[in-house]
């Protein structure tokens, strides 16, 4: 069932220069993308490719000069695009959450776990301080803290990163939401502990049949942890499909490069890589933005390219595929 | 670390700026250029007479002998005499402490529950009219000399308007002081139910009170708002947000997150406040420690200087202590959590 459509989200920043001139930069361009119940997506792309902006659009904590300017993204039947903020609000921390990255410095530094967790059930829930206080112990158990009565007492500056982000992961639960985004959820912790935080939010999103995103840099995490991927290029989704097909066989030119950059495949030396600086979002070239820096660009890329449809729901954004 | 030990260790880290503190004060006014020794025997005296009162004194033994002497006698609660008025320093200041400190706390506590909230509710709205504003007043409180300040307050209340009694010390001069308790005559006055009393020690407070406000709000409401703007910037205020907490909710974390900083920050504007108390006092012939001392030091008083200094000096120790004790009780990261 669906849980999440983005339909053609545009997301922009618009900004004044010096000289008064209106300049937008084009963050995001026409993004879609749905997401099921009980499955997770992984969203990949380089640095300022929008995935961390899709996420924040999602969940409508863009700041100004960020806003959508056009685009749906349905959830259980509702345009959170179209929603105005206090509702929007109600719905952040209750029926869809967010994981952050730097889970120590996410703490309220001056309030103890317990009271943190709390804190949010209360927000959403008509529930006294003695039964929000049980939920949150609950929640702490479910994440796999040892001792969870006395981690509640505790304050945020005596945990470890590996610790936190599982605080984290309980705040993001405690109101059982139905759509839960990651965003780079372990970045900046230990590869053992990287690799527990995410087998305990793939269990969790199991268990409880939720729909989730993972937004991250590391195919690797992709490969192990996600059923979907979608590969983001320029504020646009290029490639997306079954991680398995699309990772075994990368059809688009960016995606091929991604994959063929991941420090195993380099040893390897199997493909060559393309470099190039990610492009300017004041100055997008038309049609194919990934044509200036792709190797099998031609005239043609200059219009925008077709969705080509491939094995499986596989979908590649480019001119120079047959479908199949 | 308990309460207890935590000021145990701060107080015993207090001694050698304590002992710092006092030599430099007596190292201050030794090297101030006047000879104490030619003014005291006045202008009469012989070669002779002047070195007999210099050995009298002491002030012929070399520096460091002297320095221990003095340290000496005020480990012995002993800061000396005034030349003018021949009496103890350390009588006349205590006399006067309370005085100031009823000034300075009024002044200070209503400056930093205007400056606060002022500051917040800037920062929740950068940029916007109130914010502008806010931060025009407080550019104002800092640039108005304060004396000048308080002679406007005076002209403008007393002699226009006459809201205010006339700016001639701590109680009208028909109204009789009630008995000394605390030094305060507003709270000796409530405690004696002397309504009279209190009420015109209230009404003699007004205007010296709003100027200190005025003066210590400034630079309150700047540094809580700056504070202020960087905790909202802060990953864990982003969450907050993110978890979909009421906003009521986000602005209580921010504040109470803010706070801890805009504490330590007034702590250290208190101390400076101080000096700028003691030309508020003397604009209201206010009569507290401030006045006392700027009055020694025009007239090269230098018992009461070395006292008055040293005074300061051992409030601002005291002060510093209070501020991080404070800080331990709030900020768990010290320890101590509230």
């Amino acid at each position: 069932m669906t849980l999440l459509t983005v339909e053609n989200l545009h997301t922009h920043f618009v900004s004044r220069s010096l000289d008064n001139e209106i300049r937008v930069a084009r963050a995001l361009n026409g993004v879609g993308f749905s997401l099921e119940r009980g499955r997770i997506l992984g969203l990949v792309g380089e640095t300022g490719a929008g995935k961390s902006l899709t996420a924040l659009s999602i969940m409508g904590l863009l700041k100004p000069p960020a806003r959508i300017v056009e685009g749906r993204i349905d959830f259980e039947g509702r345009d959170l695009a179209a929603m105005p903020p206090d509702e929007l609000n109600r719905l952040r921390g209750d029926r869809l959450a967010l994981i952050v990255q730097n889970p120590r410095a996410s703490l309220d530094p001056l309030a103890r776990i317990g009271e943190q967790l709390a804190r949010v059930h209360r927000a959403h829930r008509k529930a006294d301080v003695a039964t929000a206080h049980r939920r949150a112990v609950e929640m702490l158990a479910a994440v796999g803290l040892p001792d969870p009565e006395r981690r509640a007492r505790s304050w945020p500056h005596e945990l470890s990163g590996g610790m936190a982000q599982r605080v984290l992961i309980a705040m993001a639960l405690i109101n059982e939401p139905q759509l839960v985004i990651a965003d780079e959820p372990t970045t900046g912790l230990d590869v053992t502990v990287q690799a527990q935080i995410l087998d305990l939010i793939q269990g969790m999103v199991r268990a409880r049949g939720l729909g989730a995103i993972v937004i991250t840099h590391d195919l690797g995490v992709v490969a192990h942890y996600c059923d979907d991927i979608a590969v983001m290029y320029a504020g646009s989704i290029v490639e997306q499909g079954a991680t398995r097909d699309v990772l075994a066989d990368p059809r688009h030119p960016y995606t091929i490069n991604l994959v063929d950059s991941t420090p195993e495949r380099l040893k390897i030396g199997s493909g060559r890589v393309f470099g190039g600086a990610p492009p300017n979002l004041f100055a997008l070239p038309e049609g194919c933005h990934y044509r200036l820096r792709c190797p099998r660009a031609t005239g043609a890329c200059a219009a925008p390219p077709p969705w080509v449809a491939g094995v499986g729901g596989r979908l590649t954004r480019c001119h120079h595929l047959e479908p199949r | 670390m308990t309460l207890s030990r935590f000021l145990l260790r701060r107080l015993v880290f207090s001694v050698p700026v304590v002992i710092g503190v006092l030599f430099f004060t007596f190292a201050l006014v030794r090297i101030g250029g006047q000879d104490p020794v030619a003014l005291l025997a006045g202008p009469t005296a012989t070669v002779q007479e002047i070195e007999l009162v210099r050995r009298e004194l002491g002030l012929d033994q070399p520096f460091f002998v002297q320095f221990a002497i003095y340290a000496q006698k005020v480990l012995s609660f002993d800061l000396g005499k005034s030349w003018l008025s021949n009496k103890p320093v350390l009588g006349e200041l205590l006399d006067r402490l309370p005085v100031t400190f009823e000034l300075m706390f009024w002044g200070i506590l209503l400056g930093a529950l205007v400056g606060i909230p002022v500051g917040l509710h800037a920062a929740f709205r950068v940029d916007r009219a109130f914010d502008q504003i806010s931060r025009f007043v407080s550019l104002l409180g800092f640039s108005i000399p304060t004396y000048w300040l308080g002679l406007v307050m005076l002209f403008v209340f007393f002699f226009l308007l006459e809201w205010a009694p006339p700016g001639m010390g701590r109680i009208s001069l028909i109204v009789t002081p009630p008995p000394r308790i605390t030094g305060s005559y507003l709270i000796d006055g409530l405690l004696t139910a002397n309504w009279e009393a209190a009420h015109s020690a209230l009404s003699q407070l007004v205007l010296p009170v709003i100027c200190v406000a005025i003066v210590a709000s400034a630079p309150i409401i700047k540094q809580t708002r700056a504070m202020a703007i960087e905790v909202l910037g802060r990953d864990y205020v982003r969450l907050a947000r993110a978890a979909g907490l009421p906003e009521r909710a986000v602005r209580g974390i921010v504040w109470r997150n803010a706070l801890v900083p805009v504490a330590t920050f007034i702590g250290t504007e208190i101390t400076g406040l101080v000096g700028t108390a003691s030309l508020i006092e003397y604009v209201f012939a206010w009569g507290g420690m401030g006045q006392y001392g700027l009055h020694a030091i025009t007239s090269g008083d230098f018992a009461v200087v070395q006292g008055y200094v040293l005074f300061l000096a051992l409030f601002s120790v005291l002060v510093f202590v209070i501020v991080d004790v404070l800080g331990f009780l709030l900020e768990p990261r010290a320890g101590g959590g509230s």
